[in-house]
């Protein structure tokens, strides 16, 4: 089942927190739902799970709304927030809670236990739970109606490494087998391991969407020169109208070539270099290229 | 629908709270059965030494049956009611059971009735407290057991609708306030100051409050003379389920419709 969300919007008194949002997810596929914080991931999820009414627009999961869809959580499996726990309730009956009303055999209740590694704490009180603990009963609660549809918010957060490495082999092995898997996260280095396509919002607005691998392809690479000649080679790159930054006395950043175009220029201009680094287009450049504050990059002019 | 009831009854047996409020309940009943022996001594007041006598009188008998509410233990069914809606909120629960049921209507309907039952379980324990307490108490002080057991047609369709109808109200507002203290609260404040208030100066109007039309619908243990000012049974019994769904009705419009952020 695909997640579609068209011209969705929402307004909290003045402020906009989602403007004219687009994307869809597809099945067998997952992807990465990435955004500064404040930039509308949380709401959009919420409004796709019925918990916040859009204001206008659609958000849907196979072409209906969360709310219409008949035992919900046996098609959508959803992680929202790591304390959405009774701290009184024993995990198990917290699971088994959520069994009854979806009409889920109790025997699932073990198996999503054993499944995120709980199975020895099942009867210990969520309270006494540490963040990770929590966080994997908050899985086993999204898996508990062995759901088609995945949506995840933060859920690497408190795990430690090995649950890092578990949870992205274990959406991976959802993904290949059609599930459609849309998570949230700021742990872009996990993402970038992760996800097959990503959506990028900020400010509420859509401001990328599509293959994680076509994204990066898009964005130019760019070259760190270390040079104590750094006025002179500004000049040297404003004349061949490169865009370039200066983040220190002796340090230029330049935007859009490669080692081939620029080592010759820097050759025949005879200007001085101690460290030439390529830096490679990762998935937090590019976030912070399409997110970040705008910062000034204008042909030749110097930084701080 | 009976799904969802029944998870909200599981939810209400695995948190602590309707234990709590069910362990007063029956603190309160054990104190009532305690009073009906003890109001019938002569010598209650100081006079003499305090001793148990056997309640003879029809009317005490039928105090008697209803020990929990004699004494005020109706009013922990009301809190229930508050305790199984605003626990969502107070322990932001509310985002997991929409996730499971996300049409509101049909879970606050569960919540109602998962109430009204809860209300209906604290009334029977309270009566199987009279039960195992009572009927003892009864027989070694030479009262007549079968004098017990003639009163309870009278006595118990009544005792058990004003538990559960008090439930449906604490429901109501809880939904309607969602904040758990200030509910309580304003059960507690309703109870012993406001209805006694209204009681005292405007009788007409005080017998349309919960508790008054509680007592109303267990006519059987008010003392005639004090019936005549409340409403008839039926009548209280549609007052008081009034004030129960018509803040469910108000609180799904103005509180659990909105978002869950």
């Amino acid at each position: 089942m695909p997640i579609e969300v068209a011209g969705l919007n929402k307004r909290f008194g003045n402020i906009q927190a989602v403007a004219d949002l687009d994307f869809t997810v597809s099945p067998g596929r997952i992807t990465g739902f990435l955004g500064p914080n404040g930039a509308g991931k949380t709401t959009t999820l919420r409004i796709l799970l019925g918990l916040v009414h859009a204001t206008s627009g659609t958000a849907t999961i196979g072409g209906r709304r969360y709310q219409d869809i008949e035992h919900p959580l046996r098609r959508v499996g959803a992680l929202l927030e790591s304390t959405s726990f009774h701290p009184f309730r024993r995990a198990r009956d917290h699971l088994r809670m959520c069994a009854i009303a979806a009409a889920i055999e109790t025997a699932r209740v073990d198996e999503v236990l054993e499944l995120v590694g709980l199975k020895d704490a099942a009867h210990r009180r969520a309270g006494g739970y540490s963040l990770g603990m929590r966080q994997r009963l908050g899985l086993a609660t999204a898996l508990l109606g062995d759901p088609s549809v995945l949506i995840l918010d933060e859920p690497a957060n408190g795990l430690d490494p090995q649950g890092i490495a578990w949870l992205r082999e274990f959406l991976r092995y959802l993904a290949g087998q059609g599930h459609t898997v849309l998570v949230s996260s700021h742990l872009l280095a996990e993402m970038a391991q992760t996800v097959d396509d990503v959506v990028i919002i900020a400010g509420g607005r859509v401001r990328a969407a599509g293959p994680l691998s076509s994204l990066l392809s898009q964005i130019h690479s760019s070259m760190r020169v270390r040079t104590p000649e750094a006025d002179r080679l500004l000049g040297v790159l404003a004349a061949a109208h490169w865009v370039c930054r200066r983040l220190a006395h002796d340090l230029v950043v330049v935007e859009g070539v490669t080692p081939d175009q620029l080592g010759p220029v820097l050759a025949r201009s005879q200007i001085i270099v101690y460290e030439l680094v390529n830096e490679s287009t990762d998935l937090e450049s590019v976030f912070l290229s399409l997110t970040g504050p705008q910062t000034p990059s204008t042909p030749g002019v110097a930084g701080p | 629908m009976i799904r969802g009831i029944r998870s909200e009854l599981f939810k209400l047996r695995t948190s602590p709270g309707p234990w709590v409020v069910l362990g007063a309940a029956l603190l309160f009943t054990a104190l009532g059965i305690i009073v009906v022996f003890l109001v019938n001594h002569p010598g209650f007041g100081g006079r003499h030494h305090v001793s148990f006598v056997a309640p003879t009188s029809v009317y005490r008998l039928r105090r008697l049956l209803g020990a929990g509410f004699a004494v005020g233990g109706v009013w922990m069914a009301a809190i229930v009611g508050v305790l199984c809606v605003t626990g969502e909120y107070r322990h932001k629960v509310m985002t997991t059971s929409l996730l499971v049921e996300p049409r509101r209507w049909r879970l606050l309907a569960a919540k109602a009735v998962a109430s009204l039952i809860w209300g209906l379980g604290i009334a029977v324990a309270s009566l199987l407290l009279v039960g195992a307490m009572g009927i003892p108490l009864l027989k070694t002080q030479g009262g007549s057991v079968s004098a017990l057991f003639n009163q309870a047609g009278a006595v118990l369709p009544g005792f058990f609708a004003a538990f559960a109808l008090l439930a449906l109200f604490g429901a109501g507002l809880g939904t309607l306030m969602k904040n758990q203290i200030a509910a309580v609260v304003t059960i507690l404040a309703i109870t012993f100051i406001v209805e006694p208030v209204f009681d005292g100066i405007f009788p007409n109007v005080g017998r349309w409050l919960p508790f008054a039309a509680s007592a109303a619908v267990a006519g059987g243990l008010t003392p005639a003379a004090e019936r005549v000012y409340l409403l008839s049974w039926w009548l209280a019994a549609i007052v008081l389920a009034g004030w129960g769904l018509v803040p469910i009705v108000v609180g799904y419009f103005t509180t659990f419709k909105q978002d869950v952020t």
